[in-house]
C-alpha cells in the first residue's frame, strides 16, 4: 500500500478522479442541451419545436420517407421554395384536413433523414410532452426503419446523438448500445464527467478559440460551406445550416428522373439481424405505449414502396414486418393505415425505389387524409385540450364529424 | 485493435493483471497468446500466417545452424531470406506487380489483364518479415539461435510492436523474457507516462493536423503556394507525431510488462543533413537496412561509385517497402539521390578545406537544419500525395513560392478563408509552436530537470494528459498512418 502511494501514475488517476468529481459538482463548462455542437436536420427541427409559441396539435414522425413528400408536397402547393432547415409543418395537410373534417389543426413535420423508430422513440419521450404534447402523432414507417442491417446500432444515428442530449438514455442503454465497447464507451461517460461532457466542453473551447483566431486573423472573404466540406468530407458529416437544402416546387414536366437506388437497399435489407428487428419493434411498441400514457392518439402509417424494392426483401421477414407491425399498432391502441401494399401507388410516384416525390407525396397525403378523416378516435383526441379536456377546435363552417 | 481504440483500453490491463499475477514461467505463454489475440482481432485467418512464419522460420535458421560448411550456410540463409521476401511480395507487391507488368505490355502495345487477385494486405508483415530476416541472417553470422520456440513466437507476435515496430532485435529481446522480472511501480510509471504521451502526440496533435493535410493533398488546386508549405510542414508533423505517437505506446506498452523495445526518433527535423535525418527517423528501419540491405551489399567498401549504388538501392528499397506504389520507390530514390549528393558535397568542402571550419560554425548549423527540414518536406509531398501527378503539382506550386512572398498579403492564404475547422488557420500559430517544441526539447535533453522531473510536475503532466485526452479525444480516431506499411 505504502509503495502505491508512491506511484505517481496511482496518484495522477486518483488527482484525475477528484478533478473530474469536482468538476461534475461544479456542472463545469456544461451546455444546454440546445447548444449542439453544430446544426444537422435535427438540431433544426427540434429548436423550431421547442421555439414555437402554439404547440402543434399533429406531429408527424419518421423518416425521409415522410419528410420527402410532406415538405416537397409544401413546396408544390406554395409554390415556393422552403428551406429544409426551416420549414417544419404540413401546410397542404393542415389545409386540406381542414377543409375534409372541419379541424383548424396545426402541424409539426418531425419526420427526419435516417430516423428509427428509436429516434422517433426519443422524441415522443423527451420532447413530446407537457406543454409541448400533442393530440395526434402521425408516424410513417418502411421496412427499412426495422431491417437496416448497415446501421451498427440504434445510437450511431444523427438524429439519435442530438436527442440524446433532452433527457436520460441511460434506462435504454442495453437497446441502444448493444455492443459491449460502445456500452463501455457510454458508461466511461457517466463516470468520468470530462469524458461524458466532452462534446459541450469541446464546442466551449471551439468558440473561444474561433474567437480568439478572428481576433487576430480578422476573417475577409471565406470559403463556402460547400467546398470545406469537398475537402474535408469526414468533418462533421451531417452538419447543414439554413439555405443549404431546398424543397423546390416542380411541375409533372420537371420531375426528376427515377434514381435506382436498389443496390443501396440490397446492402441495407442483407441478411435480417433479428436484433435490429426486434429492438426497434420494442421503441415502436414503446412510442405507442408512452403517447397512451400520455393521451396522445398514434397513426401508425405503413408507408408505400415500390414493388422492386418490396421484392429485394425476403417473402418471410416481408410478412413478419407487416404482421408485427399491425399487432403492435393495434394493441398500442393506435389507428393504423396500411399503405405498404396499396394499388394506388405505383413506380411513377417515386423518385426512387423507396421515396416518393412531390407528385406522389401528395396522392399519399390526400389518401392519408381520407382515412384519418374516417378515423373517430383521431377526431376524439383532437378535440382533446392537451390537458385532456375536450375542446372545440372544428371550424364552425365544419361538416358533421 | 488499434492502440488508440476503447478495446486496447480493455484488452491491456487485463493481460497486464493477467502478466503480473501469474508466475514466471507462464507469463511468455500468456503474452504469446495476448498477442495472437490482439492480431486476430483484426482477421482472424492471419492468425495462421504469422503463425506459419514463425514455424517456418525457427525451422529454417535451425538449418543454417546446423550446417557445417561455409556453403551450406550460404545456402540455407538464401532459402529463408527469399521464402520471407516470396511471402511479403505476395501479400504486398502482387497487385504492383501486375500493374507493371501490365504497364510494360502496354508499352509495346499488347494487351494484358491482370488476374484478379484478392489479396488483403497482413497488418504488420513489414515489419515481422524484417524480424525474421534479421534473425537469419545473424545466425548466419554465427549468433546464436533462439532456444525457445515460445520465446521465438514472441519475438515475432509481441503486440505492443507487432504492428508498425520498433523492428525488434531478437539478441536485445529473447534475453529479457528469461529474467525473472519482479513487479516494480515503476514499470507502471514509466510506461503509463509513454502511453499518455503517444496517445497525446496521436490523438490531439497527428489526427487535428490530419484534417488540414487531407484537404491540401486531395484539393491542392485551392490553396496558394504559401498555404501548400504550411500544409507539406503539417504533413511532417503529423506523420512525426502519429509515427513517435506510436512508438511511444509501443515502448509504453512493454514496459508495464517490464521489456524495453528500441526507440525510434530523435528529434528528426533538427537534422543538420540528410544523413543526420535517416540516423534520427525511424531508427530502427534505418538501421536495419544498414545491417541487412546496405552492408550485404557491399556497403561503403570499394569504389565511390561502387558506394553510391549500394545507397541508392538501399533507399530506394526502403522506399518500396513503405508501399507498393510508385510514389514511394520515387521517395526512396529521392532519399538516396539526396544522400549521395550530401557525400559528394561534404568531400567537396573537404577538397577544399573548409569542411571542419564551415561544420563547426553555428550559422551553418542553423542553416543546414532549415535547409534540411525543407528537403525532408519535400520528400514528404511525394510520400503523401496519393499519385505522382498530385506530388508533381503540388511540388510545382511550392516552386512558386518566392513569387508569392514578394506579394505577400494575408488574403492570399486560403486557409484563412476557413474558420470551420478552426485547424486551418490555427495553423498559423500550430506549426511554429511545434517546430519550437523541438528546438526547446533539444535544449532540455541534457537538462536534470528534463531528465527527471520533480515528482509533482510528472503527477501534474499526467493529470492534464488524462483530462485534455478524456476531453478532446475524437469519437473515432483514424490508424496510425505506419499500420498501411
Amino acid at each position: 500500500m505504502r509503495q502505491l502511494l508512491t506511484s505517481k501514475f496511482f496518484i495522477a488517476v486518483l488527482a484525475f478522479g477528484v478533478a473530474s468529481a469536482l468538476a461534475a459538482a461544479a456542472h463545469l463548462w456544461q451546455g444546454k442541451p440546445t447548444d449542439y455542437p453544430y446544426h444537422s436536420w435535427t438540431s433544426w427541427a427540434i429548436d423550431d419545436f421547442l421555439a414555437a409559441k402554439k404547440t402543434p396539435q399533429m406531429v408527424f414522425l419518421g423518416s425521409s420517407l415522410m419528410l420527402v413528400p410532406l415538405s416537397g408536397v409544401d413546396a408544390d402547393h406554395l409554390n415556393t421554395r422552403l428551406d429544409g432547415a426551416k420549414h417544419h409543418q404540413s401546410a397542404y395537410f393542415e389545409q386540406e384536413f381542414g377543409q375534409k373534417t372541419g379541424f383548424n389543426v396545426k402541424t409539426f413535420n418531425f419526420a427526419l433523414p435516417g430516423e428509427m423508430p428509436s429516434d422517433a422513440y426519443l422524441i415522443t419521450d423527451f420532447l413530446l410532452k407537457g406543454e409541448k404534447r400533442p393530440q395526434v402523432i402521425v408516424y410513417g414507417v418502411g421496412p427499412r426503419d426495422f431491417m437496416d442491417n448497415l446501421l451498427p446500432s440504434p445510437a450511431a444515428t444523427d438524429p439519435f446523438r442530438f436527442l440524446a442530449r433532452f433527457g436520460n438514455i441511460a434506462p435504454i442503454a442495453s437497446l441502444t448500445m448493444p455492443e459491449t465497447f460502445e456500452r463501455i464507451n457510454f458508461e466511461l461517460g457517466q463516470a468520468i464527467y470530462f469524458y461524458g461532457q466532452r462534446i459541450d466542453i469541446c464546442r466551449k473551447w471551439s468558440d473561444l478559440a474561433m474567437q480568439l483566431t478572428n481576433d487576430v486573423f480578422p476573417a475577409g472573404k471565406l470559403l463556402s460551406r460547400d467546398v470545406v466540406h469537398q475537402m474535408v468530407p469526414e468533418y462533421k458529416p451531417f452538419q447543414l445550416e439554413q439555405n443549404e437544402a431546398f424543397f423546390r416546387p416542380v411541375t409533372a414536366a420537371d420531375l426528376a428522373n427515377f434514381v435506382d437506388n436498389l443496390a443501396e437497399y440490397k446492402k441495407r435489407y442483407k441478411t435480417l439481424k433479428s436484433q435490429t428487428f426486434l429492438t426497434q419493434m420494442h421503441f415502436f411498441g414503446d412510442i405507442l405505449k408512452t403517447a397512451q400514457q400520455r393521451g396522445t392518439h398514434v397513426v401508425v402509417v405503413a408507408m408505400p414502396i415500390t414493388d422492386i424494392n418490396r421484392e429485394l426483401i425476403p417473402d418471410a421477414a416481408w410478412e413478419l414486418y407487416r404482421n408485427k407491425l399491425k399487432d403492435t399498432a393495434t394493441t398500442g391502441g393506435a389507428s393504423f393505415v396500411d399503405f405498404s401494399e396499396s394499388a394506388c401507388f405505383n413506380r411513377k410516384d417515386f423518385s426512387d425505389t423507396v421515396h416518393l416525390h412531390s407528385h406522389g407525396g401528395r396522392k399519399f397525403l390526400d389518401l392519408l387524409i381520407e382515412q384519418l378523416a374516417d378515423d373517430q378516435t383521431l377526431k376524439a383526441a383532437l378535440r382533446q385540450k392537451p390537458d385532456g379536456n375536450v375542446q372545440m377546435a372544428e371550424k364552425s363552417s365544419g361538416g358533421q364529424l | 485493435m488499434l492502440f488508440n481504440s476503447l478495446q486496447y483500453l480493455v484488452f491491456l490491463p487485463v493481460v497486464f493483471v493477467l502478466f503480473w499475477l501469474m508466475p514466471h514461467k507462464w507469463r511468455v505463454p500468456l503474452l504469446l497468446v495476448a498477442s495472437y489475440v490482439f492480431y486476430m482481432s483484426w482477421r482472424p485467418i492471419y492468425g495462421l500466417l504469422i503463425f506459419g512464419l514463425t514455424v517456418g522460420n525457427f525451422l529454417l535458421v535451425r538449418q543454417i545452424d546446423k550446417a557445417t560448411e561455409q556453403k551450406h550456410k550460404k545456402n540455407w540463409v538464401a532459402v529463408v531470406v527469399v521464402a520471407n521476401l516470396i511471402t511479403l511480395g505476395i501479400f504486398k507487391y502482387a497487385y504492383f506487380s501486375m500493374d507493371c507488368v501490365k504497364a510494360g505490355f502496354d508499352l509495346f502495345g499488347k494487351s494484358f489483364i491482370p488476374p484478379h487477385l484478392h489479396i488483403i494486405l497482413p497488418l504488420g508483415i513489414s515489419f515481422f518479415v524484417f524480424e525474421f530476416i534479421h534473425y537469419a541472417v545473424e545466425v548466419y553470422r554465427g549468433k546464436p539461435l533462439v532456444a525457445k520456440f515460445m520465446d521465438f513466437a514472441l519475438f515475432a507476435s509481441f503486440f505492443p510492436t507487432q504492428i508498425a515496430g520498433p523492428i525488434k532485435r531478437y539478441l536485445d529481446f529473447i534475453p529479457q523474457l528469461s529474467v525473472p522480472v519482479m513487479f516494480k511501480w515503476q514499470y507502471i510509471d514509466e510506461g503509463m507516462n509513454l502511453i499518455l504521451m503517444g496517445l497525446c502526440k496521436k490523438v490531439l496533435i497527428a489526427d487535428n493536423l490530419a484534417l488540414v493535410v487531407q484537404a491540401g493533398f486531395s484539393h491542392p488546386a485551392n490553396f496558394s503556394s504559401l498555404d501548400l508549405w504550411l500544409i507539406t510542414y503539417a504533413f511532417a508533423f503529423q506523420i512525426f507525431f502519429d509515427f513517435s505517437g506510436y512508438t511511444d505506446i509501443a515502448r509504453g506498452s512493454a514496459l508495464l510488462f517490464g521489456y524495453k523495445v528500441p526507440i525510434n526518433f530523435n528529434l528528426p527535423y533538427l537534422a543538420a543533413n540528410v544523413a543526420d535525418f535517416w540516423h534520427r527517423w525511424h531508427i530502427s528501419l534505418s538501421t536495419w537496412l544498414r545491417d541487412y540491405l546496405y552492408i550485404p551489399l557491399g556497403g561503403s567498401r570499394g569504389s565511390t561509385w561502387f558506394n553510391y549504388r549500394n545507397l541508392f538501392l538501399t533507399m530506394a528499397l526502403g522506399g518500396l517497402w513503405h508501399g507498393a506504389d510508385v510514389h514511394y520507390l520515387v521517395w526512396g530514390v529521392y532519399q538516396g539521390v539526396l544522400l549521395i549528393l550530401h557525400k559528394e558535397y561534404v568531400h567537396g568542402l573537404e577538397r577544399i578545406g573548409i569542411a571542419k571550419t564551415l561544420m563547426q560554425s553555428k550559422v551553418y548549423h542553423v542553416v543546414s537544419i532549415v535547409l534540411t527540414f525543407h528537403i525532408v518536406c519535400i520528400g514528404w509531398v511525394i510520400f503523401r500525395a496519393d499519385t505522382m501527378k498530385t506530388g508533381w503539382e503540388i511540388i510545382g506550386k511550392l516552386a512558386q513560392a518566392p513569387m508569392e512572398i514578394m506579394h505577400f498579403s494575408t488574403s492570399q492564404l486560403a486557409i484563412l478563408q476557413i474558420r470551420d475547422p478552426i485547424m486551418f488557420p490555427a495553423l498559423l500559430l500550430i506549426v511554429p509552436l511545434l517546430m519550437i517544441s523541438h528546438v526547446v526539447v533539444n535544449w532540455l535533453n541534457d537538462k536534470q530537470i528534463y531528465k527527471s522531473p520533480p515528482w509533482a510536475f510528472q503527477v501534474s503532466m499526467m493529470v492534464v494528459m488524462m483530462c485534455l485526452l478524456t476531453i478532446f479525444s475524437p469519437d473515432t480516431s483514424p490508424r496510425f498512418i505506419y499500420f498501411q506499411f
